[in-house]
């Protein structure tokens, strides 16, 4: 007896390791996206790539809008997560219709030189719904610390470490959805442009991840099959089962 | 009439229910004049009440609808007095947690506090702990109680004889007695329903002490395969109960036959995948689950509520029906069961349920059936153990009066629920918006007949409470 009391008490000590040793799988995506969704944008004002002035809302006013920031010198994930999301974009179609994309330096030693050359680098000079963008100081502070875009420069290099971030803004100037993050991001990405054009998306992977899921849901096929967790939901009829069996022929032993 | 002594433990669990009834009932009032915008002081208390008022009907009802079943059995098989102590005394330990968590805490995810609602709620932690911690007593000792029962049964009868399977070949021998087959199809089905609990409880705990978020479609199943099951295995007991009392009003017997162990044995298998049609909105479960969800409401139907309101009528047709308090109660408890569950099916229908499910149709069909069928069937089961151990004189005008209010109210309370949701009026609403001002209206007459129903039910306690004063003194 008493060893059974320390097999299942060491059971119990193993669970948080276990479940914590699956709190992190390799394809878990950043928490911090979770925490996005609803957060209020400030209207800032742009300075775009054409020369011209306008403000957020004006561009959210004509439909959803996604958000994304960069700057021109980068060396590191910019210009490939800027890649990412035009490819995404384009698989999916739809920017300058159902909806338009900002691309917001938050380099202050940009210039609208510096927009039309990254804009020209990736082809979007003349793309429709895109909007290569920069603005004030005070204004830029507003919005990366709406969306808690983390960047810190250094001041070595001058080159500045940062998130690579894509933020879907709402016609009310609300967050709808964040992805963050690099390569792995590419189907979500893909998703949210499709659901911008208003296409049902049935699954996609939230922050934090899960144990025993019922279904394993692949981003880039957009298919799902049965998952582990699918088998919890036998065990009740099993134990019942079980139970009643082993009740019952120990209790062969009738009253008259 | 021959008397013949209650046992103490059922005497305990009618005081237990009749105190606790009332007061949910109060809640459920509360509600109701809130949506309707007459009391919109404590419009923050909405959901703390709704989520005291379902727990603790479903939870009343339940343990009343098993202490019934349990006296019941005992006619037949020999229970250990142990086992009903500890359901009592784990039951009021549940009880006293949960009004802790709602009372002191404002806990409010509901009674189905799907996930992960009660993580996520503005209320503070201590009190999502201590309401997961109520649901951990009330179900540790449910299954406790549940697996006791079938233990008792297993010393009388085998597992093949207890569901019957010898009537299937012809042999009557054993007799088994229609109330113990269907005890015992619950109490199988219901100890699958526990350790679904089980599950989701585990799965809540995982999360509070390693952070680890659950998959929140398998703790929906979870909680519906619990959840739901648990209603209907509650109803079932009730029925059980029928089986046994009404024939003895009737003075005729109510036997078991090859339909009626075909018809619950085959509820044992439908029962326990019927609840997939509390996940039609659930667009990410697999379709052929929804369809497996429609198909079983409409054939948990056939079985139980057909041959059980057929056989009923059969008993009733032409016999010397004794009518009174009870055996009306009875009675009117198979016919709620049946509009009820009426309401239940056509809800259960895949196209319907697209336009009705987040409407006040639902909560109309299961308030039709918990209370004009469950509750109805489990106070006639209590007057008529009280009458019968303390044989004092009936009022038959009175009796019939009492029914009239109660039968009055609980109709007209329904009928709100049901106008209500024809009329598109969402549940779940503390305060209804312009767009849909008239859920007020129907509200501010369901408190109305709500009311109605509880001046009934309190004078019903009543005449039930005279005889339970004196039954309480040949208590065994």
């Amino acid at each position: 007896m008493r060893g059974h009391c320390a097999a299942l008490l060491a059971i119990l000590a193993l669970l948080p390791v276990l479940a914590s040793s699956d709190a992190a799988p390799a394809r878990s995506i950043d928490w911090r996206e979770g925490v996005l969704t609803g957060r209020m944008v400030p209207d800032i004002a742009l300075r775009t790539a054409s020369g011209g002035a306008q403000r957020l809302s004006d561009l959210w006013r004509q439909g959803p809008v996604l958000v994304t920031f960069f700057y021109r010198r980068c060396a590191g994930i910019c210009t490939p997560f800027l890649e990412w999301v035009r490819d995404a974009l384009q698989a999916t179609g739809g920017p300058g219709r159902e909806y338009r994309v900002v691309a917001l330096s938050f380099d202050e030693a940009d210039t609208i030189a510096a927009l039309q050359g990254q804009a020209a680098a990736l082809g979007l000079r003349d793309a429709p719904g895109w909007t290569f963008a920069i603005t004030g100081t005070e204004e830029l502070a507003a919005i990366t610390g709406a969306v808690d875009f983390w960047q810190r420069r250094n001041p070595t290099t001058g080159q500045y470490d940062h998130d690579a971030l894509l933020v879907a803004i709402d016609g009310q100037g609300r967050v709808l959805r964040a992805v963050l993050g690099g390569p792995e991001a590419s189907g979500r990405l893909r998703n949210l442009g499709a659901e911008l054009r208003g296409t049902f998306v049935p699954f996609y992977r939230v922050a934090g991840g899960a144990s025993w899921r019922c279904f394993a849901f692949d981003p880039a096929t957009g298919r799902s099959r049965l998952d582990w967790g699918m088998l919890l939901l036998l065990l009740p009829a099993l134990c019942a089962v079980t139970a009643a069996l082993l009740l019952f022929s120990a209790g062969a032993s009738r009253e008259p | 009439m021959t008397t013949r002594p209650a046992s103490s433990q059922l005497l305990i669990w009618i005081a237990i229910t009749f105190l606790l009834f009332p007061v949910l009932i109060l809640l459920g009032i509360l509600m109701r004049s809130i949506q309707a915008g007459e009391i919109s002081a404590l419009q923050p208390w909405f959901y703390p009440a709704m989520t005291l008022h379902g727990v603790g009907m479903v939870g009343v009802w339940y343990v009343a609808a098993m202490a019934c079943a349990a006296d019941v059995l005992s006619r037949h098989v020999t229970l250990p007095p142990a086992l009903g102590r500890l359901a009592i005394a784990g039951t009021v330990l549940g009880v006293v947690l949960l009004l802790a968590c709602v009372l002191l805490g404002r806990f409010a995810a509901g009674w189905y506090f799907l996930y992960p609602l009660p993580l996520k709620g503005e209320w503070p932690l201590w009190s999502a702990v201590t309401f997961l911690l109520s649901l951990t007593v009330l179900g540790a000792t449910w299954f406790i109680w549940s697996l006791g029962l079938l233990w008792a049964i297993s010393r009388r009868f085998s597992l093949g004889q207890a569901l019957g399977w010898h009537y299937l070949a012809g042999r009557t021998d054993p007799v088994l007695p229609p109330s113990v087959l269907i005890t015992t199809v619950s109490l199988i089905a219901g100890v699958a329903a526990l350790v679904s609990a089980v599950i989701v409880l585990a799965l809540f705990y995982l999360e509070l002490l390693t952070g680890q978020a659950s998959d929140a479609l398998l703790m929906k199943n979870l909680t519906f395969f619990f959840g739901h099951t648990l209603v209907n295995l509650a109803m079932y007991l009730g029925v059980a109960v029928a089986y046994e009392i009404l024939p003895e009003y009737a003075g005729r017997p109510w036997k078991t036959n090859k339909i009626v162990v075909v018809s619950w044995n085959t509820v044992l298998l439908i029962v326990l995948v019927a609840y997939f049609h509390h996940l039609y909105m659930d667009f990410v479960q697999p379709g052929i689950l929804q369809y497996i969800g429609q198909v079983a409401s409409y054939a948990s139907a056939i079985p139980a509520a057909v041959v059980t309101i057929f056989g009923a009528l059969l008993l009733v047709y032409r016999s010397r029906m004794r009518w009174n308090l009870a055996s009306l109660l009875f009675f009117l408890g198979l016919v709620g069961w049946a509009i009820g569950g009426v309401g239940a099916v056509i809800d259960s229908t895949i196209s319907v349920n697209a336009r009705l499910h987040n409407t006040l149709w639902v909560p109309a069909h299961f308030h039709t059936y918990m209370v004009a069928g469950l509750a109805f069937l489990v106070i006639g089961y209590f007057y008529h153990r009280c009458q019968e151990a303390a044989a004092l004189r009936e009022s038959k005008g009175y009796h019939q009066l009492l029914i009239v209010l109660m039968t009055a109210g609980a109709y007209g309370f329904f009928l709100m629920f049901y106008l209500a949701g024809a009329f598109s009026v969402p549940r779940r609403f503390a305060v209804y918006p312009v767009e849909i001002g008239h859920g007020a209206s129907f509200a501010g007459w369901a408190a109305l007949f709500a009311t109605l129903f509880l001046v009934g039910f309190v004078l019903t306690a009543t005449e039930v409470g005279r005889r339970w004063r004196a039954a309480l003194s040949s208590a065994t």
